[in-house]
């Protein structure tokens, strides 16, 4: 079997990968209402309101006001921290015509262009990445 | 008799579309990652498979947050190309095959695999970029699909063990279908790709060869591999990689290597493609 024999350790070891929030159930819970605004914005003439009065769009919608600030500052590390998921928050990229290696250089500190040599030289080396107590 | 004649695993990474749709791929960037697919699109050419199980993930596209099925098969007789936020992609629609998706669906859950079964769903570029890289820019796609959707966004997804015993139980069902039928069997996403976070943009090119070598001959070591090791090494999308081993699990006992290609970088993810056949 290569299921977990605990659910509590199996969680408890989510929060040991640096630079990483895994989106678990209580992230899930708490994002509901980002994730759901985000996916609305799949549809056309959402887009278009969206884009005319993004305050006005958010207010629709029952998120916590960092939530919404979050989304407006197009801070997507805070925006996961607050439950947003990257397949859902794309969707506000997509809409602002950024792409995915343009929106996650954000969250990664560098700039497009940094990240974009990073990855053409092979890619961030799971070195040192893999876990904070062990810090291999 | 319905038979399962091969396997192929690849990255669905949506840039790969988008060079593809946009007539990019002999662009400096993209011309290695596309050309170790050339082998595979000649093969196919000559293999003609009657139908292709699509095993992918939605992302944000059919499924939203109110709905997280772990296994999903698509039923309907067609599937449009989902609007991701720019457009559905200009591809053709995706026919499927209603007959043998509910034959799969009923035997499965006799087998105790409790599938959900979608009878009006859109295809997002999960499923359509892989169409993409195997059989280029046909007018119609080559094949009848049937989608084969995986939770592996919210956790917990189901472990590689399950995914690899679910395959074994879709081969079981393809094969007491009484049409004769040439079938695919297809695992898509990953390689390792990180899209979050700082350590966005993690690769691990040993890795993941290690998983590619492991698909080929008797071993099943790569079902018993944990959640937190495709975290910890892959990034945290490389779990996509769980969806290969319904196709692994699908070839039985044994298998060969036919065409092997990997490729780092596409967009933020290392590309990963094999083919595969029964041995």
């Amino acid at each position: 079997m290569s299921g977990p024999k605990d659910i509590h350790e199996y969680l408890a070891e989510f929060d040991d990968i640096p630079g990483t929030l895994v989106f678990t159930a209580r992230r899930a819970r708490q994002g509901y209402q980002m994730n759901q605004f985000a996916m609305s914005l799949m549809k056309p003439e959402n887009r278009e309101r969206w884009k005319a009065d993004e305050r006005a769009y958010l207010d629709e919608w029952a998120m916590s006001e960092e939530q919404k600030q979050a989304i407006l500052d197009r801070d997507y590390n805070r925006c996961l921290e607050l439950g947003g998921n990257i397949y859902f928050l794309a969707k506000v990229f997509s809409t602002d015509g950024k792409s995915f290696a343009q929106a996650v250089s954000t969250m990664s500190g560098m700039s497009f262009e940094d990240y974009q040599a990073m990855m053409i030289a092979g890619g961030r080396s799971p070195e040192g990445q893999r876990s904070i107590k062990e810090g291999r | 008799m319905a038979r399962i004649t091969a396997g192929v695993a690849s990255s669905h990474i949506p840039a790969l579309g988008v060079a593809s749709d946009f007539d990019k791929t002999e662009d400096d960037y993209w011309r290695p990652a596309f050309a170790g697919y050339e082998w595979t699109k000649a093969w196919e050419r000559e293999q003609k498979p009657d139908v292709v199980i699509l095993v992918y993930n939605d992302h944000a596209s059919a499924f939203d947050m109110r709905i997280i099925p772990t296994f999903a098969i698509g039923c309907a007789e067609e599937f449009q190309p989902a609007d991701e936020g720019w457009g559905p992609r200009e591809v053709p629609v995706v026919k499927g095959h209603p007959d043998l998706a509910w034959h799969i669906a009923q035997s499965c859950i006799l087998d105790e695999f409790d599938m959900t079964i979608i009878n009006e769903m859109e295809v997002d570029h999960g499923l359509t970029v892989p169409l993409s890289m195997m059989f280029g820019k046909p007018e119609a796609w080559p094949a009848r699909v049937i989608p084969l959707a995986v939770n592996v966004v919210t956790y917990p997804p189901p472990s590689g063990n399950r995914c690899w015993a679910l395959g074994e139980a879709i081969a079981k069902a393809v094969e007491s279908y009484p049409e004769d039928l040439n079938v695919q069997i297809w695992g898509t996403g990953g390689m390792s790709h990180q899209l979050q976070g700082p350590r966005a943009g993690l690769i691990n090119r040993e890795w993941d060869n290690r998983f590619l070598d492991r698909l080929e001959g008797d071993t099943d070591e790569l079902r018993h591999i944990p959640h937190i090791e495709y975290l910890r090494e892959t990034g945290s999308e490389g779990i996509e990689m769980v969806m290969w081993l319904i196709m692994r699990g699908a070839l039985g006992k044994r298998t060969r290597t036919l065409h092997r290609h990997y490729h780092v970088p596409a967009s933020n993810t290392a590309v990963g493609h094999i083919v595969l056949e029964p041995a």
